[in-house]
């Protein structure tokens, strides 16, 4: 008689369990760059409520090479990266998605305004070692560098733009994930840090590089205005991506409404339409 | 008698499927531990192959080395292995092994403590509460660490020239030593406190009951008799706490710098300032290499060094405790 009982039951469970899957969404795998994170989610939030409800994305922020490796394998259907392609990229097309800087921080207390692009290498080669040696901080102490480790998107992208390829000096102190950096910068008087566009919101004091600063009207990449600007890609895999995939990349890059959610989460839409 | 009593030979059959099905259980667990370090080891045997015993020993720059061995992947000139752990290993050493020695003689006195001099109500209520804290996920003490110990270490303690004796080698910020000292002693001691507490609290009463008899004060008493006949569980606590420490990765991480630096003691104070990198730290800032072979062989290779460690260990305790077992109290 009991197993009777307990056999109904877990019948009728599973009879209410299949109408309920019968209305589920499309789940779209995304994973990658957590610098690209804020924004990607805005847009995903934007597209889930205004543009198609059957539609429910996922992203997980394992790094801009992790989510290229996961769509080479096929576990992610898109991943967001915010380097240009590197040969060990093949089989996926890089889509430039919107514009994003690196931002260069100092600490509040610091009365820095403005660095050169050639003081940034120094200090991160450990060829400058002091705030002294630098004009206009205001500071007598030894500079505490802090950057990210080889993990992440940012850190690669310095090092192409700032280092010409050459490694961080010992002295720099490598994390794991920008809000360690930006956290870093807020505690210690004499840290210079960099992170993406989107953290500037958060209380920190951004420096112009070579007189630029690092705003959304200056960040361009054709033509090059802040020195530190760059596109942030979202990665297909060239066989067979999904189409429903490329529909939410063609609203992302064209429409008016994903141009406004990018540009109040924290990027600069590049190519969409004005409204 | 007419007929003779026929005995049923062998376990019943109730009893014989239990045996099976625990057996196979058990099986399975051993298999799967096989398992877990044959591959471990042969995934990491080309980077001990290609270094042989200079693997562990000191040469050249860790990071480096990380990266030119997942660099050679890319460029398709042929594998790099060259790799020299020392760094990592001394650093290992110095945050571990200091922890453990600094949690022993705290984790010990809390427990005559608790034991022996506290009331009873005070007692009952701590315990529980060691107990608790044993199991608070390591990842808060590191979200600590670094709100709030970090900074100190960094804004206080540090001075200026200090910072500027070792400007461009490496950065004195608070992401240090002392700091990943400090949150691993904090973190492994409860566990040593409960353990240390259950032992003395089961050494044979008559043993101390005699001794104070005899005249002896209290704190002598459970000193030199108490604590004598809890030293197997004393060894077995802090192989627990040790192994646990060792496998410390991502709480490290954030705490101890991501220099891969070897904190030098003749540098005298600001030693205890320096940054290091541990082993099992670095398997994870550089666990997305794995894509590329060379750097997947040396991870796993750290790896099979933390697995020896920890086996090493576990044998070292079980063999002192078999010395002191002749005490008394297991």
């Amino acid at each position: 008689m009991r197993i009777k009982t307990l056999a109904i039951t877990a019948l009728a469970l599973v009879g209410l369990a299949v109408p309920a899957s019968a209305g589920a969404k499309t789940t779209l795998i995304g994973s990658g760059s957590v610098a690209a994170q804020p924004v990607l989610q805005a847009l995903f939030k934007t597209y889930e409520t205004q543009v198609n409800k059957n539609i429910k994305f996922t992203y997980t922020a394992d790094g801009g090479n992790a989510g290229i490796k996961d769509v080479q394998n096929g576990t992610s259907q898109f991943a967001g990266q915010a380097r240009t392609p590197l040969p060990s990229d093949a089989g996926t097309t890089y889509i430039k998605l919107y514009l994003d800087g690196l931002c260069i921080d100092v600490n509040p207390k610091n009365k820095l305004t403005n660095i050169s692009i050639q003081n940034l290498h120094d200090i991160y080669r450990g060829i400058l070692t002091s705030w002294s040696q630098i004009g206009g901080s205001g500071l007598e102490t030894t500079i505490d560098p802090v950057g990210r480790d080889t993990n992440g998107g940012p850190y690669t992208f310095f090092l192409q733009s700032v280092l010409n390829n050459e490694p961080p000096a010992s002295n720099v102190n490598a994390l794991t994930a920008d809000g360690l950096v930006v956290n870093a910068v807020k505690q210690d008087p004499n840290a210079i840090g960099y992170a993406g566009l989107a953290w500037q919101k958060k209380g920190l004091k951004p420096v112009k590089v070579e007189g630029k600063t690092c705003e959304a009207k200056n960040i361009s990449v054709e033509p090059l205005k802040y020195p530190l600007s760059r596109y942030i890609f979202i990665v297909l895999p060239t066989e067979n991506p999904s189409p429903a995939v490329q529909k939410f990349v063609d609203w992302a890059r064209t429409s008016p409404l994903a141009g406004e959610t990018i540009n109040k989460a924290g990027g600069v839409a590049a190519f969409n339409k004005k409204k | 008698m007419e007929e003779e009593f026929q005995p049923e030979y062998g376990p019943r059959w109730s009893d014989q499927r239990v045996e099976w099905m625990l057996g196979a259980l058990v099986l399975a667990m051993v298999a799967l531990l096989l398992a877990l370090i044959v591959t471990v080891f042969v995934n990491g045997w080309p980077s001990f192959a290609h270094n042989g015993l200079s693997w562990f020993g000191p040469g050249g720059n860790v990071d480096d080395q990380l990266s030119e061995i997942s660099q050679s992947a890319e460029t398709g000139a042929g594998y790099v292995y060259t790799f020299h752990a020392w760094p990592l290993i001394w650093s290992t050493i110095l945050i571990c092994g200091g922890a453990v020695v600094l949690s022993l003689f705290t984790a010990l006195f809390i427990s005559v403590f608790l034991i022996e001099f506290a009331p009873t109500w005070m007692s009952n209520i701590l315990r529980p509460v060691v107990r608790f804290l044993a199991s608070v996920p390591s990842v808060i003490y590191g979200l600590l660490g670094v709100l709030v110990l970090v900074p100190f270490i960094g804004n206080h303690l540090i001075t200026e020239e200090q910072k500027s004796s070792v400007a461009g080698i490496i950065s004195l910020t608070g992401y240090s030593l002392m700091a990943a000292v400090l949150i691993l002693t904090v973190m492994i001691a409860p566990l040593m406190v409960s353990i240390f507490t259950d032992a003395l609290a089961s050494v044979k009463a008559g043993w101390l009951e005699g001794s104070l008899a005899l005249g002896v004060n209290r704190w002598r008493t459970i000193w030199k008799i108490g604590v004598r006949a809890a030293r197997p569980a004393i060894v077995a606590g802090t192989v627990l706490a040790l192994a646990r420490a060792i496998g410390e990765s991502v709480m490290l991480a954030m705490i101890s710098g991501s220099t891969a630096f070897a904190p030098n003691p003749a540098d005298g104070l600001i030693f205890i300032y320096e940054p290091s990198r541990p082993l099992a730290p670095t398997i994870v800032k550089s666990i997305d290499q794995l894509s590329s072979p060379p750097a997947k062989a040396t991870l796993f290779a750290i790896a099979a060094f933390l697995l020896f460690s920890a086996a090493m260990f576990s044998l070292v305790g079980w063999a002192t405790r078999r010395a002191m077992s002749r005490y008394g109290a297991p």
